[in-house]
């Protein structure tokens, strides 16, 4: 086996493993100035994961096992994840090809899956309530990413996120193509939803609106630690996947070498913080939309995402 | 697909954009800023017309439907609606954003499908069938919406249709440039005459329900 290839795998997990929490301190700071706040330190996730590590596990009574095993079959989900989308490289890395878009998906989901029951089982009101909130919106997200799946598999006649980024790198037609365009809207507006910003989701534990919060209301020590890490490797895997098959294509070193993955890292970390920095942005200037408006704002992303169909049908072209 | 192609395309698809928008909106300001895009949309594509087929017709055509369509009938339209007592937004609309974003969807699906079962044929040029869509999306706006207001808006949503259809399938036909013009004028009576007549004689249905409610 390639030794080369499988250096670039295990640097990639690192990438995603390690970087994800610094995205979300990056992020929050940022959030904070746009408050005019000084906020928290950017590694101030990584002293949270180490302090929750340290701290004894509560489990609620009546909780089965799942409650302390599933957060980290879904942490398991992620990290394959980790090494199967196009993160630090623009070529396949060796478990590349166990997975398709849709296979992606199908991991996210069954990652969520896992993080709603694990929900359930605490027998918490807060937590079921986060979980059917949840569930009651991803109703409308899941059939978008479908879509957008669908809309992927139009432009370039594969499933495979790696030939994306090539076709798009390759064809400047193909990314202004109205498909493309539409297609990335609609992943836009769906990744605002699932990593849980504005208008969709305000962070913190703000107990009319939360649903990434609630789920986790009953966890305590490893169990949270992880379930926190876990969101957070959600977002930069999303973020990654939205700028390197979607919106930014560009950029990566094609060299199948251990330094140019390296340089690679650099060049994701750039594009990340303009992409936090621009998420700041967007929600410093608008409101979180009312609970039962979450429906409407999912319904228009759905719609983006069947008109990039629709769009390819009616023009005859990606 | 070649360039000039392309800008068709990625004009057709924001005419389209904006029509979505129209559909899922409730408020009468943003209606009105939103046909007026769509109308700027039209008179963008016009002139890329103009400047690929090199005519001073279309040229024209295309000034006028900036000027008309895009600023004069909103502006037309935004001092009418000032003596409208409830004119901020419409009521109903507000609560159905989903249905009428799924609506106007499946409804943009619909008319693709009557189009290729009829026009596809005699316009079998790609893109043909947008502005059919955007005409079904005007006539969804009339039937769902209950306000006047919004219905004027859909009506010149579609005459943007017949407009852009004209643009895209006949804008070599002679009587083109006229009927345009003939629509932009039929646009200012309607906003600047119809709408305060209406206002003063008959009212809205729905302004009746709202005076009701205030008491």
């Amino acid at each position: 086996m390639d030794l080369n290839a499988q250096i670039v795998n295990l640097l990639q997990a690192a990438t995603v493993l390690l970087l994800s929490p610094l995205l979300a301190g990056v992020s929050g700071r940022w959030k904070a100035w746009t408050e005019s706040r000084s906020g928290p330190s950017i590694f101030q996730p990584y002293r949270d994961l180490a302090k929750y590590l340290r701290k004894e596990t509560i489990v609620p009574e009546g909780a089965s096992r799942l409650f302390l095993a599933a957060p980290f079959v879904a942490f398991g989900a992620y990290l394959l994840i980790s090494i199967v989308v196009p993160i630090i490289t623009p070529y396949p890395i060796p478990f590349a090809s166990t997975v398709d878009f849709l296979g992606g998906g199908l991991l996210f989901g069954l990652a969520g899956a896992l993080t709603l029951l694990v929900a359930l089982d605490s027998g918490s009101n807060y937590a079921a309530l986060g979980a059917s909130r949840t569930v009651s919106f991803a109703a409308f997200g899941e059939p978008t990413l479908i879509v957008v799946f669908f809309a992927v598999a139009v432009i370039t006649g594969t499933n495979n996120p790696y030939v994306t980024n090539n076709l798009l790198t390759a064809s400047t037609s193909a990314y202004l193509s109205p498909t493309h365009l539409l297609v990335t809207g609609a992943f836009f507006l769906l990744l605002l939803a699932e990593i849980g910003r504005l208008p969709v989701e305000s962070a913190g534990l703000m107990e009319l609106g939360m649903l990434e919060e609630g789920r986790l209301y009953e966890h305590s020590g490893r169990a949270l630690g992880v379930l926190r890490w876990n969101g957070w490797m959600k977002q930069f895997l999303l973020c990654s996947v939205f700028l390197n098959v979607f919106a930014v294509p560009w950029g990566m070193f094609a060299e199948p070498t251990v330094w140019a993955a390296v340089a690679n890292i650099g060049v994701l970390l750039v594009k990340l913080l303009l992409l936090i920095g621009g998420l700041a942005l967007i929600e410093a200037t608008i409101a979180k939309v009312r609970l039962f408006k979450i429906r409407d704002y999912l319904a228009l992303s759905f719609s983006l995402a069947i008109l990039s169909v629709f769009a390819f049908a009616v023009l005859g072209v990606p | 697909m070649d360039p000039s192609n392309e800008v068709v395309a990625l004009v057709g698809v924001g005419i389209l954009l904006t029509a979505l928008f129209l559909q899922s909106e409730s408020f009468i300001d943003p209606l009105i800023r939103g046909v007026a895009l769509q109308s700027l949309l039209l008179g963008v594509l016009l002139g890329w017309l103009a400047w690929t087929e090199r005519s001073p017709d279309i040229a024209i055509l295309a000034g006028l439907t900036v000027v008309v369509r895009a600023i004069v009938i909103p502006y037309v339209l935004r001092r009418q609606i000032r003596a409208f007592r409830w004119r901020s937004r419409e009521v109903h609309a507000a609560n159905r954003v989903t249905g009428h974003a799924l609506a106007a969807v499946a409804a943009a699906i619909v008319a693709w499908f009557v189009f290729q079962q009829t026009l596809a044929s005699v316009f079998p040029q790609p893109g043909a069938a947008l502005p059919f869509v955007l005409l079904v999306q005007g006539l969804l706006m009339l039937a769902t919406r209950s306000n006047t207001l919004v219905q004027v808006i859909g009506y010149l949503e579609e005459e943007n249709a017949i407009v852009y259809a004209g643009a895209l399938l006949a804008a070599a036909f002679p009587l083109f440039v006229e009927i345009v013009v003939f629509l932009d004028v039929l646009g200012v009576v309607l906003v600047g005459v119809i709408l305060s007549i209406q206002r003063d004689v008959t009212g809205t249905p729905e302004e009746a329900a709202l005076e009701e409610l205030a008491g």
